[in-house]
């Protein structure tokens, strides 16, 4: 680990293109998937399927954002995208149980939606330089 | 966040309460005793959207205690899973998407036609008991002849339900000016012919011996309403505008009686007041509809049977 400092930069640039494609893979895959199998979504979890896209959205945007500042880690992005499915899904049952399913929805939509543009206009000044 | 980490002289830390625990209300208590106020959640959220457990990872691996060989692997691994699963949510989500615009626009177009069907089901309908009254209007003529069947047309034409031609009066209702206030936006009005005017005038106008009234062309009956439903009046649940026109037939002092009775003067007041027209007119010769939603209530059959055996059905008061 002496001598790490001085490889560092090709080894990240390395991993980080490999990175990259199985990262672009799997997504298509995903895709691929999703139009084979065709799914259909019970209707009891249908409200909660745009507030898990929303939330999907903002873990993908932050780790491309940690990608891009070169600090990307995949448990933190496996553990951060998983949870936030699980807890907007959450927090909309619990405001459909209290009655207020559509508010809570608005509520994370904006939440996410602020962190999703923050992240976004990171990407972008790394990509752009503006 | 911003919470110092930990060099705090030992020496201080018996100042005050113990620091970087936030008080109730966001504040904390630094080194020296002052409260300061870390960012509340929305300003770090708009400061900072950067989940901050990626900065921790990256302290981690720079300090070497990342996971290594195997488990990582095995992590990235999961992490294309995860990435396999957003392009699978993504996609169903869409079609879900999808799926459900055609039913909703199924659903109004279906809606549509079947408003669209009723309707033309109802003018069906109607035209075919136009086509049965004349039928049975017919066969009763046939069937008793002479004086029973103008005994009957008299009380039909009575009753309303018969439409009835004749000499009478005309009163023409309509609504003053309504002005809509210019600061709530909220229209003025005290000006609108009410529910109650129309009342008085055919009240007034059966007082002064109307045999037959109709509103708008609704004919009246014995169990005719008029009511108001918000700003709307409702003859027999069938709204009528402005102008209103009361067409009654009766004597030929039925014009002037009403112009200079109780209802006459009343409506002059409402007119030089509000700025609602009326006027009262006499007629020479009008045709009143029959009134349409009568229905048959109470019947009982003849006390002198036909000789054909079928009962005759009086009506009594249906209506």
């Amino acid at each position: 680990m002496k001598d790490t400092t001085q490889r560092r930069p090709a080894r990240a640039a390395r991993i980080s293109s490999e990175g990259t494609m199985i990262a672009v893979i799997a997504l298509v895959a995903g895709v691929v998937l999703g139009l084979v199998f065709d799914p259909t979504v019970p209707a009891g979890l249908q409200p909660y399927l745009p507030i898990a896209v929303v939330a999907a959205l903002d873990a993908v945007f932050g780790g491309v954002r940690a990608k891009l500042d070169g600090i990307f880690d995949d448990k933190q992005f496996v553990v951060s995208f998983v949870s936030n499915v699980l807890v907007a899904g959450l927090i909309v049952y619990l405001g459909d149980q209290l009655g207020v399913g559509g508010q809570l929805s608005t509520g994370v939509v904006v939440v996410l939606g602020v962190r999703i543009f923050g992240n976004v206009a990171a990407i972008r000044r790394h990509l752009f330089r503006a | 966040m911003t919470a110092p980490d930990g060099r705090t002289p030992a020496g201080r830390m018996t100042v005050g309460p113990a620091p970087d625990v936030p008080a109730p209300d966001g504040a904390a208590v630094d080194r020296d005793g002052r409260r300061t106020f870390t960012p509340d959640f929305l300003t770090e959220l708009f400061r900072n959207p950067l989940d901050p457990g990626y900065a921790a990872a990256a302290e981690r691996k720079a300090r070497g205690e990342g996971p290594t060989g195997a488990a990582r692997k095995v992590i990235s691994g999961i992490t294309a899973l995860a990435l396999a699963a957003l392009g699978f949510l993504l996609v169903v989500a869409y079609q879900q998407t999808m799926a459900e615009e055609p039913a909703r626009s199924r659903a109004h177009d279906e809606l549509v036609d079947q408003v669209q069907n009723r309707r033309a089901e109802t003018v069906r309908l109607q035209n075919r008991a136009d086509r049965l009254r004349a039928e049975v209007a017919a066969l009763r003529e046939r069937q008793l002849g002479g004086a029973a069947v103008a005994r009957l047309r008299d009380l039909e034409a009575a009753a309303g339900l018969a439409p009835v031609r004749g000499g009478g009066a005309r009163i023409t209702l309509t609504d003053g000016p309504t002005p809509v206030d210019p600061l709530t936006g909220e229209r003025e009005t005290e000006a609108q012919v009410k529910d109650t005017d129309l009342q008085l005038a055919s009240n007034a106008l059966w007082s002064g011996g109307a045999e037959a009234i109709a509103i708008n062309g609704q004919r009246l009956t014995a169990t005719s309403t008029i009511r108001q439903a918000g700003e709307a009046i409702l003859v027999d649940v069938r709204p009528v505008t402005s102008p209103y026109e009361v067409v009654a037939i009766g004597p030929d002092t039925l014009a002037d009686g009403f112009r200079d009775g109780y209802a006459g003067r009343f409506f002059r007041e409402l007119a030089n007041r509000y700025g609602m027209r009326f006027d009262a007119a006499e007629v020479g010769d009008v045709t009143l509809p029959a009134a349409t939603d009568l229905n048959l209530r109470v019947a009982s059959p003849s006390p002198a049977p036909s000789r054909s055996g079928a009962p005759d059905r009086s009506s009594t008061g249906g209506g």
